[in-house]
């Protein structure tokens, strides 16, 4: 299309040219008063009372390798494989009440932020913010580093969108770029039957058995590219799909007894 | 001061005395100069259970320092008790969690890669993740489960060695993981003098071959009692055998009692005699009385059975089995333990709700037997409280109600064996082999939640000396056709029953009721 004489940037678009389409960038909001008060104790109450009863009544989900999200020191980016949109949830039911209420999950800026209201009140539930999956993301990559930065954990899916098919897709580089330059761990997660339970193109969820798998954090190595790490979380989480434990990936026993010590014994005086 | 056991008889002014019911309970007269049986009140528990967890690892009985046992590379195995035990199940934290999770963190102190944990279920079924779960806790079961904590398979071909037999013939047989394993570390809980000792590891840890040994028609009837084990030929075996093992592999033994606060705040008055009732007692026994005359089976069934016991550890000891075991049999005598003079015609029990067979189950008929005339029966030492040729009156409802998943290889036994004869002798000759051998019998025990095809003989046999001692059995409130099935007799009424008795053992008979749970043990002078 040729662009018109006399149209300038900054004056509205010509009626005749076509809606904005998907590939546009959402515009420029992290949605902070979802992370803050009150909306965050009116958060843990939805969650406390739909959310995560609800998960447990429909999925009964059998979570493995808790431990490592027991009490982590620092902010840390969980990366899940994405097959339905149960993942978020179920996520989010792994993960202990202390590490989920530090805990922020990029959600599409183009599908969940497309209609404001459904992003804000999706972002009440979830504690969502918008993250561009399309090019010219620096600027959304940069507000998610603050987000680690400031002390939130990032739930982040980085296949980018959700599998047509239940298998795990090409993981993009978004994930290693956010954990090499803030120098955040990784921790690779793999969630097994979300796909049976909604896939899709399915609007309500069936039961079904759900797996989700937690292993142990990965640092990016100092002279490791963005592009291999990625690669490396790629490959972790595709292990983790595995049916018998993998020590490397998940720890050794010792490693996961050592992880799980209560900060607190009982019975001391 | 926990007030010891009481022998009270019954004068104008003993209020109704309160008899178990299976799921529900009844408040009975008993005639006047009948004597009634209370337990020991509930001993003071320890009040730093990790401390004297601690110390028992550190000082074990002749043997060394646990830490000083562990070394790096070595193939350890840790062995619990299932959930047969104890009962009602304890409520978090179970006491065998405890004392693994300090067994654990110094295999992990020590870098013991090489460490499983098994439950020694010995021919028991399954137990599920949550009952699992349950016993050992959310760390070791989500650090562990379940490539390095698993159960016991008594017929998995590949999994069971055959170690050899004992001076008196008894063949011996163990899991394989803790036959080759450097140290085995047995964690048992001890409710009754019955368990523990050498009978953990040659039970829990056995196949069919080797249980079978002691769990025997003769081997039961020269038991007298078994909860009695210096008089008991069941334990006499389990010894030689658990020697032989010893012998195999090196064991390190942990034991633990608890008091018998077997009932949660709820349900105290079932814990305490009716004389010291308060209102609140009394009001909570209307209660459960009028919910359990109404409500269906089913529904009762889920009431009681989501009761979870509030037992307090009483003693905790490790080292060498035999030196472990004398001192665990002491702490649990002192806490069962009642004094009681004379033998007496007839003797009452209410038999409760759970047994250790029917966790998370309905207790079927065989159980009922197994339960009333089997343990209850032989809770006793030197003598029976029933006199030889005596009456023995249960309160059950016992109705025809099996789990199918729990307990297949029981309604055959019911519908097939019980049907044929009654005789353990019998029974034992002509069908035990054969349901042992069942293919699907066995099938279900290994991979479903079964108990193995030769449990309900078991359960029968427990019976045997009762069976063989006592005139009579009489079930109070049983379903007619089921109880003439188990070869006794029913009667509507505890009144209606001690007529019955009358003609068995003469007029004005002399009657105990043994008001038990919680469990008691009767020293009969």
């Amino acid at each position: 299309m040729r662009v018109r004489r006399a149209w300038h940037w900054n004056t509205p678009r010509p009626h005749s040219w076509p809606e904005q389409g998907a590939v546009v960038p959402a515009p420029p909001s992290d949605l902070g008063w979802a992370r803050v008060e009150p909306v965050r104790s009116i958060r843990y109450l939805i969650q406390r009372a739909l959310l995560l009863p609800f998960t447990e009544a429909m999925v009964h989900p059998k979570v493995e390798g808790r431990e490592w999200v027991r009490e982590l020191e620092r902010p840390v980016i969980f990366a899940a494989n994405h097959s339905s949109h149960a993942d978020t949830s179920l996520i989010l039911h792994a993960l202990t009440d202390a590490a989920r209420e530090r805990t922020v999950v990029a959600a599409a800026a183009d599908y969940w932020f497309k209609r404001p209201f459904l992003g804000n009140v999706v972002s009440l539930f979830l504690n969502t913010f918008p993250f561009s999956r399309t090019g010219g993301a620096q600027a959304q990559l940069h507000s998610s580093s603050q987000l680690l930065k400031s002390g939130w954990n990032l739930v982040l899916f980085p296949e980018g969108s959700r599998s047509a098919d239940g298998r795990i897709q090409e993981f993009k580089p978004g994930v290693g770029f956010l954990a090499k330059e803030t120098g955040t761990p990784v921790v690779p997660m793999h969630i097994r039957g979300a796909f049976q339970v909604m896939p899709r193109h399915q609007k309500l969820p069936l039961p079904g058995p759900i797996r989700v798998r937690i292993g142990k954090p990965m640092t990016p190595a100092k002279n490791e590219g963005t592009r291999e790490f990625t690669a490396r979380v790629e490959t972790a989480v595709r292990e983790l799909s595995a049916e018998q434990r993998k020590p490397e990936l998940q720890g050794t026993w010792i490693e996961r007894w050592r992880a799980s010590k209560p900060r607190d014994l009982r019975y001391e005086s | 001061m926990p007030r010891p056991g009481a022998v009270i008889e019954v004068d104008r002014n003993t209020p109704p005395v309160l008899f178990h019911y299976g799921e529900g309970i009844r408040l009975e007269k008993l005639p006047l100069g009948a004597r009634i049986v209370y337990p020991p009140d509930p001993l003071e528990p320890i009040t730093h259970p990790e401390r004297a967890i601690k110390r028992a690892l550190a000082k074990p009985l002749e043997d060394d320092p646990l830490k000083s046992l562990l070394r790096r590379g070595m193939k350890l195995t840790i062995a619990f008790d299932d959930l047969s035990l104890p009962l009602p199940p304890m409520a978090a934290p179970d006491v065998r969690q405890l004392v693994m999770e300090e067994v654990i963190d110094m295999a992990a102190e020590a870098g013991i890669d090489d460490l499983h944990i098994i439950a020694a279920l010995g021919l028991h079924r399954r137990m599920t993740n949550d009952e699992l779960r349950h016993i050992v806790g959310d760390r070791i079961f989500s650090t562990f489960h379940p490539d390095r904590l698993y159960q016991h398979d008594g017929e998995d071909p590949d999994n069971n060695v055959y170690i050899g037999k004992t001076s008196a013939g008894e063949e011996v047989t163990l899991n394989r993981r803790a036959a080759e394993s450097d140290l085995v570390i047995y964690v048992n809980l001890t409710l009754v003098p019955m368990d523990g000792g050498h009978k953990s590891m040659s039970t829990g840890l056995a196949s069919y071959r080797g249980i079978r040994a002691h769990h025997n028609v003769k081997t039961l009837l020269g038991s007298r009692s078994y909860m009695n084990p210096p008089d008991s030929a069941l334990h006499h075996s389990c010894i030689r055998q658990g020697q032989l093992i010893e012998d195999t592999v090196r064991v390190f033994h942990i034991e633990t009692t608890v008091n018998n606060h077997a009932f949660p705040a709820i349900a105290n008055f079932m814990q305490k005699r009716e004389t010291d009732w308060t209102p609140q007692d009394q009001a909570m026994f209307l209660a459960t009385k009028q919910m359990t005359d109404i409500a269906p089976p089913a529904f009762k069934r889920n009431v009681f059975h989501a009761m979870r016991a509030p037992y307090g550890l009483t003693a905790v000891n490790a080292g060498q089995v035999d030196a472990v075991h004398d001192k665990t049999l002491d702490a649990v005598n002192k806490q069962i333990a009642v004094q009681v003079e004379g033998q007496t015609d007839i003797v009452t029990i209410g038999v409760p709700y759970l047994g250790p067979y029917n966790v998370n189950s309905p207790m079927n008929p065989v159980l009922v037997v197994c339960m009333g005339a089997g343990y209850l029966f032989n809770f006793y030492r030197k003598q029976p409280v029933l006199r030889k040729g005596g009456v023995l009156i249960l309160t059950h409802p016992t109705r025809y109600e099996f789990d199918a998943v729990q307990h297949p290889s029981y309604i055959d036994f019911y519908d097939e064996v019980l049907a044929d004869t009654k005789d353990p002798a019998e029974i034992e000759k002509k069908y035990e082999l054969r349901f042992a051998e069942d293919p699907w019998f066995r099938q279900l025990y290994r991979k479903s939640h079964a108990y193995h095809g030769a449990h309900p003989f078991y359960a029968w046999y427990w019976a045997a000396h009762a069976m063989e001692h006592a005139g009579d059995i009489i079930i109070v409130g049983g379903d007619r056709d089921v109880v003439h099935r188990l070869g006794f007799k029913a009667a509507t009424t505890l009144e209606d029953a001690l007529e019955m008795a009358e003609q068995t053992v003469g007029r004005y008979p002399s009657v105990t009721h043994l008001r038990t749970p919680p469990i008691m043990l009767c020293e009969v002078e």
